[in-house]
């Protein structure tokens, strides 16, 4: 049984949610890939942190396995495959956008509030560990999903779904203590396979454009 | 027991499908162990066709699955029997001539694989008019279409039979969306897909729904069953297929739709329904079979020209099943039963002579290869088996005596006639107008099957390729020669098939006619009474067979005492060859002049004269062409809309990847906000 107090846990819950937020916006502020990458790894050593507490306080021991599985895939091997295109590919900075910094910024505050006041007659049935960590979650999908969408370069782009993905498992971690282990097990091993994909995806763009810029695929429509 | 029938049956079509697969590369192997299997198929299945039919009780099995919803429920009533034994039949004369006419495919086509879609497609049929599971019957419908569409395009390097099996493939899967609707309509109702929950619903379904499922019904079997205007795709696909499947889709497959709406109309709607279904269903039935036989006229391609007479001959078995919905509308029993019979009875001839003319065509095909009757002539004196199959196919289709065609469209003509013991004014008009129409219709199919077999089989070769053609192979000849007596049989036996067939409309019209439409101890057939009309075909047959030696004898009395002399034919002194033999083109002139408000004839006449003088023609062109009117003025204003449509909406599709996003990204936040 857990020997924190439950308020301290759901707190701590809580701020690892938040601070999965925060790299969201330090990654659509960022314009270096590299640090793009090192970002999203920071985000999933905090995801992983949050499922170690959440493992903890519910006492559903698969949980712990999801957490190290996140480590090893989100903060250790993805990380390096982007890192290893983004030095292949020997783009750097991102210097256009469809939308400036600023202006995302503040559509990503627009984003958070719109996933806090949909959530909130969700979080009134009261069955979630904490109340904030389902709407993060949200928004962190959402986030994800403005990253796609704002940004040219491939490298991005996956990071973005990336972040996405670890929207949902925080969503499903947090608020629905955890999905079976199979569909984990399923998931993690789809990112993976998503990642190698997207890699050599990149790569064939890069060589038939000559550019990670994925607006040049405008040229494939007829 | 029954039980193990059906699985020796699907035992054997699963090694007619699956043995040819393990002996690659010996094409002769393959052929005889995928259509050798499918033969022995088909003898099962007349065997459990007959147990089905004369089984008290209906026959079931039952298989759950885990998939909702879905169960592998099969049900062996009278109906299904009736065209399990139809299919059946048929199956097993063309496969055993398909065993002959593959060879033509060896090192073209892989044998295996199409042995595989035969034998599937052959099951998939059985399966679909045995299902008992609304989810289960879509499934088998589904599989029964790829499999034929895949038939179609055996010869998938010719590009006029990839357009046909693309028409084909569209075509039929707008009639599946429609049957999927009302099987939707139906599940709505009674929250399941079993038949059983179906049948069991009949006075449930609101009143206008019951309408909206009557229309849906007609509308997607109907697009099956190629009625007139759905029917456009059937001249198309038919013909590119390899003959053997052109018999089994235009013999056996488009009645699976009858089946359907059999099915749908009398067993699971059930109860009264109002007169205009059988109206509309009789001029559906009508305007098909006029139109049908009308356009086939005007077809050279012998394979064409039975495609058309397809449509021609759903219209008959319509007009048939319309009647008896008429008269089961207004509560009349005996002559719904009547009507019904005669559209049953039609259902089994048509899928016998079509399927042996197909056959008999095939033939044709392998022996000339070519489709073009213009291109025939002279080959009784060839193939003369062929000839005589042909010509028996022939007069079974033209309605005339003994055959069987003749006894059904008789039925289907008594059926029109009791009109005048309706109580509506209306239809005791217009049921005498459709027998009107049904004569000329019968009167226009013999003049095409005259033309069909004088142009291909009387006078000269007018080709090198039936100059050159050899009679077929014993296969081939064995399976025409099957359906052949058959048409004969069943032309001859009515006294045994009615009551066979009144055990089908039993369940559906609540009383059995059997005993009460033979006199004079089952050698006459008198749907009413003897006074109003009767028909004994045996008898006819005799009395047509004594005419016939009495003409004979008499020309020997008469004539030159059987002395034969050999010489040419009197030409006015020229020379005859095969250009001067009348054409096909030529031969239909006189009823295209008289309906050009059908056919919209285009004829254009060049003529090239001599320098010297303008009295001498040097060269002529000619080019006449009808006018596809359901494609011009029905078809193509569709199509049309669609593509504009179509262009219109390609604004959207910029090409851009984070655009695309961006449309995912609007739509979710739109929902999220309106809905949260």
């Amino acid at each position: 049984m857990p020997t924190l107090p439950i308020n301290l846990g759901s707190y701590l819950v809580n701020l690892c949610s938040a601070l999965l937020l925060l790299t969201c916006f330090a990654i659509v502020a960022q314009r270096r890939l590299m640090a793009c990458v090192d970002l999203f790894a920071l985000q999933s050593v905090f995801l992983a942190v949050t499922a170690t507490l959440v493992a903890y306080l519910t006492g559903i021991h698969h949980i712990y396995l999801a957490a190290v599985l996140t480590i090893a895939i989100k903060a250790v091997i993805l990380p390096r495959i982007l890192k290893k295109i983004v030095r292949q590919l020997n783009v750097q900075r991102e210097v256009s956008m469809y939308v400036n910094i600023p202006t995302g910024l503040l559509i990503c505050g627009g984003l958070v509030i719109l996933a806090f006041f949909i959530t909130q007659p969700i979080v009134h049935l009261g069955f979630l560990l904490t109340q904030d960590s389902l709407a993060i979650a949200l928004a962190i999908v959402l986030i994800g999903f403005f990253i796609m969408v704002s940004r040219l370069k491939a490298v991005t782009q996956v990071i973005g779904f990336l972040v996405i993905e670890n929207g949902l498992f925080l969503a499903a971690t947090a608020a629905a203590y955890g999905m079976p282990l199979i569909v984990e097990l399923g998931i993690f091993f789809d990112v993976l396979v998503a990642g190698l994909i997207v890699g050599i995806y990149t790569h064939q763009i890069q060589e038939a454009f000559g550019s990670v810029d994925t607006s040049r695929l405008k040229a494939l429509k007829e | 027991m029954t039980i193990f029938l059906f699985l020796a049956l699907l035992l054997a079509y699963a090694c007619g499908m699956l043995l040819p697969l393990c002996f690659p590369h010996r094409p002769h192997v393959q052929n005889v162990m995928a259509h050798g299997s499918a033969a022995v198929a088909g003898c099962l299945g007349i065997v459990l066709g007959l147990i089905g039919l004369l089984a008290p009780e209906p026959l079931v099995w039952f298989l759950p699955s885990s998939i909702p919803l879905l169960t592998f429920s099969l049900r062996l009533d009278s109906l299904s029997a009736f065209f399990v034994l139809t299919i059946s039949l048929v199956g097993l004369a063309v496969s055993v001539f398909a065993s002959g006419y593959v060879r033509e495919f060896y090192g073209r086509i892989p044998v295996s694989l199409l042995g595989f879609l035969y034998n599937g497609f052959l099951l998939s049929m059985l399966l679909v008019v045995t299902a008992d599971n609304a989810f289960f019957f879509l499934i088998v419908w589904e599989l029964m279409s790829l499999l034929s569409y895949f038939l179609v395009v055996s010869e998938h390097e010719k590009p006029d039979v990839r357009f046909a099996g693309l028409f084909y493939l569209i075509m039929t899967h707008v009639g599946t969306a429609f049957i999927l609707v009302t099987f939707l309509m139906f599940y709505q109702e009674t929250g399941s897909f079993a038949f059983e929950a179906f049948r069991s619903a009949d006075q449930s379904l609101p009143e206008g729904l019951r309408t909206l499922v009557f229309w849906t019904a007609l509308i997607g079997f109907g697009t099956k069953a190629g009625i007139v205007p759905l029917h456009v795709w059937l001249p198309y696909a038919h013909p590119a297929a390899p003959s053997h499947v052109s018999a089994l889709m235009s013999g056996v497959m488009i009645k699976t739709a009858i089946y359907g709406l059999l099915r749908v109309y009398f067993d699971f709607l059930g109860g009264p329904f109002p007169w205009w279904w059988g109206f509309v269903v009789l001029l559906v039935g009508t305007v098909s079979a006029l139109l049908g036989v009308m356009y086939a006229l005007m077809e050279h391609d012998l394979k064409s020209l039975l495609a058309f007479h397809s449509v021609e001959n759903i219209g008959i078995i319509l007009m048939g099943i319309g009647t008896g919905m008429v008269f089961y509308a207004y509560d009349m029993p005996h002559l719904a039963a009547l009507g019904i019979i005669a559209g049953l009875y039609h259902t089994l001839n048509h899928a016998v002579f079509k399927a042996l003319l197909f056959m008999g065509a095939g033939s044709l095909l392998y022996a000339t290869h070519t489709r073009n009757m213009e291109e025939y002539g002279g080959l009784l004196r060839r193939m003369p088996w062929t000839g005589l199959f042909f010509l028996i196919g022939a007069i079974s289709i033209s309605a005339l005596p003994p055959t069987n065609g003749f006894v059904s469209e008789w039925l289907v003509f008594q059926g029109l006639f009791l009109s005048l013991e309706l109580p509506s004014l209306f239809l005791k008009l217009m049921l005498p107008i459709a027998a009107a129409l049904l004569a000329l219709t019968g009167a226009l199919a013999l003049a095409c099957f005259v033309k069909a077999f004088g142009i291909s089989f009387l006078a000269l070769p007018r080709s090198s390729h039936a100059r050159k053609a050899l009679e077929v192979p014993v296969p081939m000849r064995v399976g025409m020669g099957f359906l052949a007596s058959l048409c004969l049989v069943l032309g001859l036996g009515p006294a045994v098939v009615v009551p066979l067939l009144d055990r089908v409309s039993e369940p559906f019209v609540g009383i059995s006619i059997a005993g009460r439409v033979f006199e004079m101890g089952g050698w006459t057939l008198a749907p009413v009474s003897g006074e109003f009309s009767s028909l004994s075909t045996p008898v006819l047959a005799i009395v047509l067979a004594g005419l016939t030696g009495l003409g004979w004898g008499l020309a020997y009395v008469l004539g030159g005492k059987g002395k034969t002399r050999f010489y040419k034919t009197w030409g006015c002194g020229l020379n005859v060859t095969a250009r001067m033999e009348y054409t096909a083109t030529g031969f239909v002139q006189p009823i295209k002049r008289v309906f050009s408000t059908i056919y919209q004839p285009t004829v254009k006449l060049e003529t090239e004269f001599l320098e010297e003088s303008h009295y001498f023609a040097k060269r002529r062109h000619f080019e006449f062409s009808i006018e596809p009117i359901f494609l011009k003025y029905l078809y193509h204003p569709i199509l049309g809309f669609f593509s504009t449509l179509a262009a219109r909406s390609r604004v959207i599709q910029g090409g851009n990847l984070s655009l695309y996003l961006a449309y995912i990204f609007v739509t979710l936040v739109f929902l999220l906000m309106v809905m949260g």
